[in-house]
This record gives structure tokens, C-alpha cells and sequence, in this order.
């Protein structure tokens, strides 16, 4: 008798919670994993702006580009290549309309901060050469993640695919390649400059040559599901308003000017 | 047959080896576990058993990680390990196969102890009036009325073994050839456009071998039962 007593309260309880209004849904953002620092500052100014705060999901562009083309309820795609948002362009899965690349990075090799001494990358440094055997370079996982396929390009430009290839630590998304450089595991790490810039336990030690891979370049669109919600074009706008690229430019990402 | 391409046998082939190495490497500490937790009297015993089965319970991406902390070149484990054996298990086939053997250990220990528990303690203790000692009533009497659990965990611990993701993901990461074992060259292909033909064949392959690792561990534990006079 208690027990039902009980259960009627909780559910009395849970229904007379307020619901949020369905305007005010969240916005649902699937972001490449480089984009996490940023992102969640600029999270917190859309927030204190009077809106709700966005939800995020993180991981390598390729993967959210699979859930999304399984269906995955997401209303702003951010994906860190543009072959990721043109495969999902390609399935229909985004307003086209809303297709936009305003967001650059640069490619650099770090290494754990406790063993990092600058060096210069050219065309012909033969990376191989600084690795002691058994040591490896972490990066995400050339086969779909952009980050692991700008690096496979630059590591081809330099001719040392062959040679680095087998000794990469490949991941699945540049969040875990810097745990395993800030942990010592990899010696060094290829990675987005801003990671290099806004994670403790790494420093860069050389930057890629811009020429050395493919220009790095976002690309943000809305799904075909947030295609007629104005909050995800309000939150779109607002990221690649004026105001978020200063947010942009100091975690390092590179903005038109 | 369905034709894999070099790169698929690999993954296969590793995933066997890992799976194989994870069983050696902990079917003895298993056994011995499994004898503590069923019939050791001392404090702590439920706190052990608990331990044991954290693997089974706590995601797997959390155990890769704990191992990360723990075995890595600077781990309270891993360090040492590096310095004076130069061994390093981040990145590595045997890395891959410790992750493994973490996951699978709780399976063994079960399937130990069930068999354990089987075994009529009258017969061990007629065995003691017959002045066996304890060491000799173990391997004469206790232990060849348990095999069939050994085997049988042996066996489930091995099937598994070949589809353990999380742990092996975050401890031993993504190489091929090396730590890309079936789930994760599966995984692989999932991720990558026009990947779906690979990861179906791979699929295959692994539902296969998972399917006939269980039904052996069943034969075996028939056959045993069998072999020991009792029904199946």
C-alpha cells in the first residue's frame, strides 16, 4: 500500500515538471573532435546570451558522418574535412543552403612537453630517423578520420608514407592521439595546431608546411531535420558571427579576417 | 569459403593469436583465483570476488584506459617494466593480448568455480584418509574432476578473447598488423565509405568463429562430464 502510495507520488512528481518549451529544444551539434574547446566556450557564451545550451557529441568527423547517415537526431554537422560533409551531402542528409566554410587549422608535430626540442621540417627531414625503435607517432586513423588523412598527405609530400606509416599510432580521434603524447606513450603526435596550442602535456615542435597537405577547412551545415528549426540557424549564424571568430582566433583556428 | 583480401586474414590471424595468448597468460592465476573465491576462508574473499568480475561490469573502454595508467611507459607497472626488461606492452601484440586476458579473466573464474563447486568434497576428503596430502589431493583428485570448468572457460574465455573492442581500442590502439585484432578491422571498415562489404565479410568471420569457440566449449564440457562418469 506504501509502495503504491509512493509510486503514485513519483509520478506526480515527474509529470508536473515543468517541460521546456519546444521552441526551446536544444540544439543538437555533432562536432569533429578538434573543435571540443572551442565549441564548449562558445557553448557557454550562446548560453549566457539567454538560449539554451547546446548539446554536443564529439568524435573523429568520420564517425559522426555514419551516425548521421544512420539516422542520429543532429541538428548542426561540423565536420573538420570536406569530404565528410560531402558524403553526407551527397545522401541528402543536409540543407545545402546551409553549407559553409569559414574555419581553417594548421598541421603540426608535437611531442610530450617534458621531451620537447623544436625542430625544423622540411621536405626532406626523414622522421624516421628521430624515432628509436618501438617508438611511434600517434595521429587519428589515416583510413577515415581527417586528421589522420592530412597527416597521410603530408607524410606522402615528404615521401615517408612508406617508412612512417607502420610506425603510426593511429586512433580514433586527435583527443586520444594527445592523451597517448601527453602520456609519453607516442613520441610524437601529428596533430591540429590548435590541440598542440590548448593541451597541457604537449608542445609543438615543428608545423607541417601548408603546402605538405590538402588546406584544412571546416565545413558546418544544418541537417535536413533542423532544416525549419529556427534555433539551429540562430546557433549557425551565431558561430560564424564576427564575434565567435575572435572566440575562434584565440584557441587558435584560423578565420577570414 | 569467402575470400578475404591479405590485410582481413591478418586481422583474422592476429585476433586468434591475441585471443590464444590472453588464455595462457591468465587460465593459471584464474584457476587459482577461482579456488580462493570458492573455497578460501578469509576476509576479503567477497571484496575478491567482486574485483574479479569488475571487468565484466565497468565499460571496457575504462579497463583500456585503467591499464593505460597503470602499464604505460610511465605506469607505476609499465615503468619498471620498460626500464629493466625494455618491455613495452602500449602499442603491442602482447599488449593487445593483456587487455584480452583482463576482459575474459572473470569468464574463466566463473566457469572454474562452477566446476569447482561440482566436485563432491567426499571424494577429496576420502582422499585424505588415504593419507593424500593437500598438494596431491589437488592434482590427483580436485583438479581432474574440475577440468571440464578449466576447459570449458578456457574456451568461452578464448571466443570472447577474439571479440574484445573497448580495452584493446584504448590500450593497444589501432595498428595494422599488430593490435588491429577482427572487431577492430571491423570497425575500421564501418567507418570508411564503401566499407560495408569488408565489414560484412568480416562479420562473417567472426560470428563463425565465435559460434563454433562456444559450441566446443560445450562439446568439451560433455565429453569431460562424460569421461568423469557423470551425466551429461
Amino acid at each position: 500500500m506504501r509502495r503504491r502510495r509512493f509510486l503514485a507520488a513519483a509520478g506526480s512528481l515527474i509529470t508536473s515538471l515543468p517541460l521546456p518549451a519546444r521552441a526551446a529544444a536544444p540544439v543538437t551539434v555533432f562536432a569533429a573532435a578538434s573543435l571540443h574547446d572551442a565549441l564548449r566556450e562558445l557553448g557557454q557564451q550562446w548560453q549566457v546570451r539567454g538560449n539554451p545550451a547546446p548539446r554536443f557529441s564529439f568524435a573523429a568527423s568520420s564517425a559522426l558522418a555514419r551516425q548521421i547517415e544512420q539516422g542520429a537526431p543532429a541538428d548542426l554537422f561540423m565536420s573538420a574535412d570536406d569530404s565528410w560533409m560531402d558524403h553526407v551531402q551527397e545522401r541528402h542528409h543536409i540543407a545545402n543552403a546551409t553549407r559553409l566554410s569559414t574555419l581553417g587549422n594548421r598541421l603540426v608535430l608535437v611531442a610530450p612537453a617534458s621531451a620537447a626540442s623544436p625542430l625544423a621540417l622540411t621536405r626532406d627531414t626523414e622522421l624516421a630517423t628521430l624515432l628509436r625503435p618501438q617508438e611511434r607517432i600517434a595521429t587519428a586513423d589515416p583510413a577515415h578520420a581527417p586528421l589522420g588523412r592530412y597527416a597521410r598527405a603530408a607524410l606522402e609530400w615528404m615521401g615517408q608514407w612508406q617508412a612512417i606509416g607502420p610506425r603510426l599510432a593511429r586512433t580514433e580521434n586527435v583527443r586520444v592521439a594527445l592523451l597517448l603524447v601527453e602520456r609519453g606513450e607516442a613520441r610524437f603526435g601529428i596533430v591540429y595546431e590548435t590541440d598542440a596550442r590548448n593541451t597541457e602535456g604537449v608542445r609543438q615542435v615543428a608545423a607541417f608546411p601548408a603546402e605538405s597537405h590538402p588546406e584544412i577547412s571546416y565545413a558546418f551545415a544544418l541537417t535536413r531535420r533542423a532544416e525549419s528549426n529556427p534555433a539551429a540557424h540562430a546557433l549557425l549564424r551565431f558561430l560564424t558571427s564576427p564575434d565567435s571568430a575572435a572566440t575562434w582566433r584565440r584557441f587558435g583556428f584560423l578565420t577570414p579576417a | 569459403m569467402i575470400a578475404l583480401a591479405a590485410e582481413e586474414w591478418a586481422a583474422v590471424l592476429l585476433s586468434l593469436d591475441v585471443a590464444l595468448r590472453s588464455v595462457a597468460v591468465s587460465l593459471i592465476p584464474a584457476v587459482a583465483v577461482a579456488w580462493l573465491v570458492a573455497r578460501g576462508r578469509f576476509p576479503g574473499r567477497m571484496l575478491l570476488d567482486a574485483l574479479v568480475h569488475l571487468p565484466l561490469v565497468v565499460p571496457p573502454v575504462v579497463i583500456g584506459w585503467g591499464l593505460l595508467m597503470l602499464f604505460g611507459v610511465r605506469g607505476p607497472i609499465g615503468a619498471p617494466l620498460n626500464e629493466w626488461f625494455g618491455l613495452r606492452l602500449v602499442f603491442t601484440t602482447e599488449g593487445a593480448a593483456l587487455a584480452t586476458a583482463v576482459m575474459s579473466f572473470p569468464l574463466i573464474v566463473r566457469a572454474v568455480r562452477l566446476g569447482l563447486e561440482n566436485v563432491d568434497p567426499g571424494l577429496e576428503a576420502a582422499a585424505r584418509t588415504l593419507g593424500a596430502g593437500p598438494l596431491d589431493r589437488f592434482l590427483t583428485v580436485t583438479l581432474p574432476l574440475m577440468s571440464p570448468g578449466i576447459l570449458a572457460g578456457a574456451v568461452t574465455a578464448f571466443a570472447a578473447g577474439l571479440g574484445e573492442f573497448g580495452a584493446v581500442i584504448t590500450f593497444a590502439s589501432n595498428i595494422p598488423g599488430e593490435t588491429q585484432t577482427l572487431p577492430l578491422a571491423i570497425y575500421n571498415a564501418t567507418q570508411t565509405p564503401g566499407g560495408e562489404a569488408v565489414a560484412a565479410r568480416l562479420a562473417l568471420v567472426s560470428f563463425t568463429l565465435a559460434v563454433s569457440g562456444l559450441l566446443l566449449a560445450e562439446v568439451i564440457a560433455r565429453h569431460m562430464g562424460r569421461l568423469l562418469g557423470r551425466p551429461a
